[in-house]
């Protein structure tokens, strides 16, 4: 009898992990830039109700972005410049799930999000404030498992050094027989990517960078900062859950393939990599033409150097760099115009330096 | 203290001890490095007699058996689940999303090229898309296989490769190309498929005869696991990737009858009863030790996850066409030792005639670690080959067995059964029959009995239960007691006994 009641409550509790829950919190500000609660701990697939109440003295608003996506989206929002309070100073992008609008004294608003699973950040998007005023809804069914207040990097904390990222560089943190060295590189599912992703970590200070390559499309797809990524979902089990970003996104290639080879629709077709001084250097082909791809931090501040070395080939080549806010590009051949980068005839190498304002 | 000397005492006195197949086998557990999660994917012997291991979190490590000490050759990989020793310094390594060549070009000891060799398939990011092999002909082609994806999850928003809808109903599914099919890649780069219809296909390999054989496993389409002789263009049962079949209709293959399915496909060679035999075949390796692992040099083995034994296979060709027995190899063995462990899911010799076991769960029943299979000497009493005639079956041993026990039928049990081909997962054993043996005979040289059954009837297993067989005046036991052959095929007229 025992063993059937444990048998119907583990069904029990299997199904609860998948219903669809309903659950309402209100939060309010605490004064100096802050949300009085910083973490809110949900189950899996809730639908939360958040209602805001701006008891400060200033206007605010409330923005849940997709994880990793907090730096972005408050990049974003800045760069709505003069039209920002019309927008209620949110930018539209898909990194952002639900928003309250602009809440001034004293009054109350509302959003209502679907969390799915994971670490979701919200945010006031208010210029000035987004670097300070934030907190996190984690979806979990393993709160036990989460870090305590004073180390978790989702959350604001002054006094907390930039280390905490760095604890996945030891030999036990690593999961592997040795410590993790960057640069490092995993094969893996990556959210926002093709299946066939590679995550690679960079070193630097503040936990290093990181950035996605798309082995399916041949095309770098994000970048981060503050960190690499948390395997433990993906590596248990069998197989089937994300490997974790762990950071703050701060570049999203949103240019569908950068490269144009002559006017030909692109057709690509991945090669491997070769690793130099562990970094790797991606092949692809793009109609036929060889491009090798290396990936660097840039030196002095976020941002990457992309060097591409490209095969003889007659045809133009142009590589599309779209503008978006928070990010500058600066081309070692030719210029940025329009939105791309015509190569002057026979350029075989050229390198772009992509970098947060 | 008296009563442990008197115990030490009665087992000195006793006589001799039971014969087990741990006489003639040791097994030995394999350190592995602190902080390695030993989910075994892939393991392989390089040229200069060193260990290539590919783990789960992927790894790629390299073992000196001689000085027992592990190092790192490559990292970074995704799910890879088999392995190719092309030199000391490069390894083709399957994973995921790829077949990959890595080359250590500085000989540094650490590869420095990932080189894409075949990624000329999809991926809807489902777990269950597993890939296996490379395993190489005798022309230099490579031949892989690609798992169905699972209705146990979806799939992801991006995929790689073309999505078809119609290859996306069923429990087991193929919603991007060539799922569930066996690619060959010609030794100069092109992907091609090459037999479809597979489910789960975790075990390739070719026998000493040459013959491309693929394992699959039970579930839905699958009544029991399965050895296929893989032959190009054929289909082989599990539906869903016929929608990637050239010329193929536009229609989703479940919606085909079953009888409509099975006049289409090509039936295993050897099954593997559920339960009886294995509940997940995997890997197959042949005995090319030539006797430096016993008596079954030129043999196929196979590894199996749920339990712990691995299983031989006997082919029989009856009218040009495979088919044969399994039994289980190494069952009950380690006895008097350190025990086999389950979750044997890749296999592979040593220089020195050793049989190397990796072992994985993989969120499945199994375990990690790697295990090795040592012959000691001796010759265990077993079966060698199991032969169709046209009234019953020869059955080979590995030695003379005694004729006391030999002529007695009462030590020879038949049953006969079918799986039933059909959607659902698995199948129970269909139309059980116990099958009187009415005669038996005991060759000149006592090495061979030819039994003789009441009937025979194709596209039924025999399932024969063997008595206390014994060899050499009853000091050699046999070592297993069930044999299980697929007969497709009746021998209509005595040929003279087949080989393999």
């Amino acid at each position: 009898m025992g063993k059937l009641l444990l048998l119907l409550s583990a069904v029990l509790l299997h199904v609860s992990a998948w219903a669809q829950r309903d659950t309402t919190i209100t939060i309010t500000t605490s004064g100096g830039l802050q949300f009085d609660q910083k973490r809110l701990v949900v189950r899996p697939n809730t639908r939360l109700h958040l209602i805001f109440q701006n008891k400060d003295d200033m206007a605010h608003n409330l923005v849940v972005t997709r994880p990793n996506a907090r730096l972005r989206v408050v990049e974003f929002a800045l760069a709505l410049g003069d039209k920002g309070p019309a927008l209620h100073h949110v930018p539209v992008m898909s990194d952002v799930l639900a928003h309250t609008v602009s809440v001034e004294p004293g009054n109350t608003d509302s959003l209502t999000v679907k969390v799915a699973d994971g670490a979701y950040p919200f945010v006031c998007t208010y210029p000035g404030h987004g670097a300070v005023m934030y907190g996190v809804v984690y979806a979990t069914n393993e709160p036990e498992k989460l870090p305590p207040p004073s180390e978790d990097r989702n959350l604001p904390n002054p006094d907390r050094v930039a280390e905490a990222g760095m604890q996945h560089h030891h030999a036990n943190a690593s999961g592997h027989p040795y410590p993790l060295t960057l640069p490092a590189l995993y094969r893996t599912f990556m959210p926002d990517c093709g299946p066939a992703a590679i995550a690679v970590g960079l070193p630097g200070s503040d936990g290093g960078q990181s950035y996605v390559f798309d082995a399916g499309s041949c095309r770098l797809r994000y970048a981060w900062s503050g960190g690499f990524v948390d395997n433990s979902e993906q590596w248990d089990g069998k197989g089937q859950r994300f490997t974790k970003v762990v950071g703050d996104i701060y570049y999203r290639d949103t240019d569908d393939f950068p490269w144009r080879v002559g006017n030909q629709t692109p057709v690509v077709q991945f090669k491997g990599y070769r690793l130099i001084d562990r970094y790797p250097e991606f092949r692809y082909l793009v109609n036929g033409v060889e491009v090798r791809e290396l990936i660097r931090p840039r030196v002095g501040g976020r941002g990457l150097v992309r060097t591409f070395t490209i095969a003889p080939t007659k045809q133009p080549l142009t590589f599309r760099a779209t503008a978006q806010p928070g990010i500058q590009y600066k081309t070692s051949a030719g210029r940025l115009q329009n939105n791309q980068i015509r190569l002057p005839a026979g350029t075989r190498q050229f390198s772009l330096t992509l970098s947060t304002l | 203290m008296l009563l442990s000397l008197l115990t030490s005492l009665w087992l000195w006195a006793s006589p001799a001890p039971a014969d087990t197949i741990s006489d003639y086998y040791t097994i030995e557990t394999i350190h592995t490095p602190p902080g390695l999660t030993a989910e075994t994917g892939a393991l392989t012997f390089l040229p200069d007699g060193r260990l290539a291991v590919c783990f789960h979190r992927g790894e790629v490590m390299l073992y000196n058996p001689k000085t027992k000490i592990w190092k790192l050759f490559a990292e970074g990989l995704h799910d890879p689940l088999g392995i190719m020793a092309i030199s000391n310094r490069e390894l083709l390594v399957m994973q995921r999303p790829e077949l990959t060549r890595l080359t250590d070009t500085n000989g540094d000891g650490v590869a420095d090229t990932y080189e894409t060799v075949a990624d000329q398939f999809g991926m809807s990011g489902n777990y269950h898309e597993f890939a296996f092999g490379p395993v190489r002909d005798s022309k230099g082609n490579l031949y892989i296989s690609l798992n169905t994806a699972s209705n146990g999850a979806g799939i992801r928003d991006e995929l790689r490769g073309r999505y078809d809808s119609l290859g996306r109903p069923g429990r087991m599914y193929a919603c991007v190309p060539y799922r569930g099919w066996v690619m060959q890649i010609t030794p100069d780069g092109k992907v091609k498929p090459y037999a479809s219809g597979f489910r789960s296909p975790n075990g390739l390999g070719f026998d000493a005869q040459g013959r491309l054989l693929v394992t699959d496993n039970q579930g839905d389409w699958l009544g029991t696991s399965k050895l296929y002789q893989v032959e190009e263009g054929k289909f082989y049962g599990h539906p869903t990737s016929l929608v990637w079949r050239p010329g193929f209709p536009e229609i989703d293959p479940l919606t085909l009858s079953p009888q409509t399915l099975d006049s289409m496909r090509t039936i295993e060679s050897i099954a593997f009863p559920h339960e009886v035999m294995a509940h997940s075949p995997t890997q197959m390796v042949v005995d090319n030790s030539k006797g430096k692992f016993g008596p079954f040099a030129g043999q196929t083995f196979v590894g199996e996850m749920d339990f712990p034994h691995l299983l031989r296979i006997l082919p029989d060709v009856v009218d040009g066409q495979m088919q044969g027995s399994c039994v289980p190899f190494f069952a009950k063995g380690g006895s008097n030792g350190t025990p086999l462990r389950i979750g044997n899911n890749r296999l592979a010799f040593a220089p020195d005639g050793s049989l190397w076991l990796g072992q994985t769960d993989h969120g499945w029943l199994g375990d990690r670690g790697i295990q090795r299979i040592r012959y000691t000497g001796g010759t265990p009493l077993d079966i060698l080959a199991m032969t169709l005639t046209p009234t019953g079956f020869d059955l080979t041993f590995t030695q003379p067995v005694d004729e006391s026990t030999a002529q007695q039928l009462a030590n020879y049990q038949v049953r006969s059964y079918y799986y039933e081909y059909h959607r659902a997962y698995g199948s129970p054993q269909k139309d059980v029959q116990v099958v009187p043996v009415s005669a038996v005979q005991l060759s000149p040289d006592h090495r061979t009995v030819s039994l003789t059954l009441a009937r025979l009837q194709p596209r039924r297993i025999y399932e024969l239960h063997l008595g206390k067989l014994t060899g050499n005046n009853g000091q050699k036991k046999l070592m297993n007691q069930v044999i299980c052959y697929t007969l497709n095929r009746l021998r209509t007229q005595a040929v003279g006994r087949a080989t393999n």
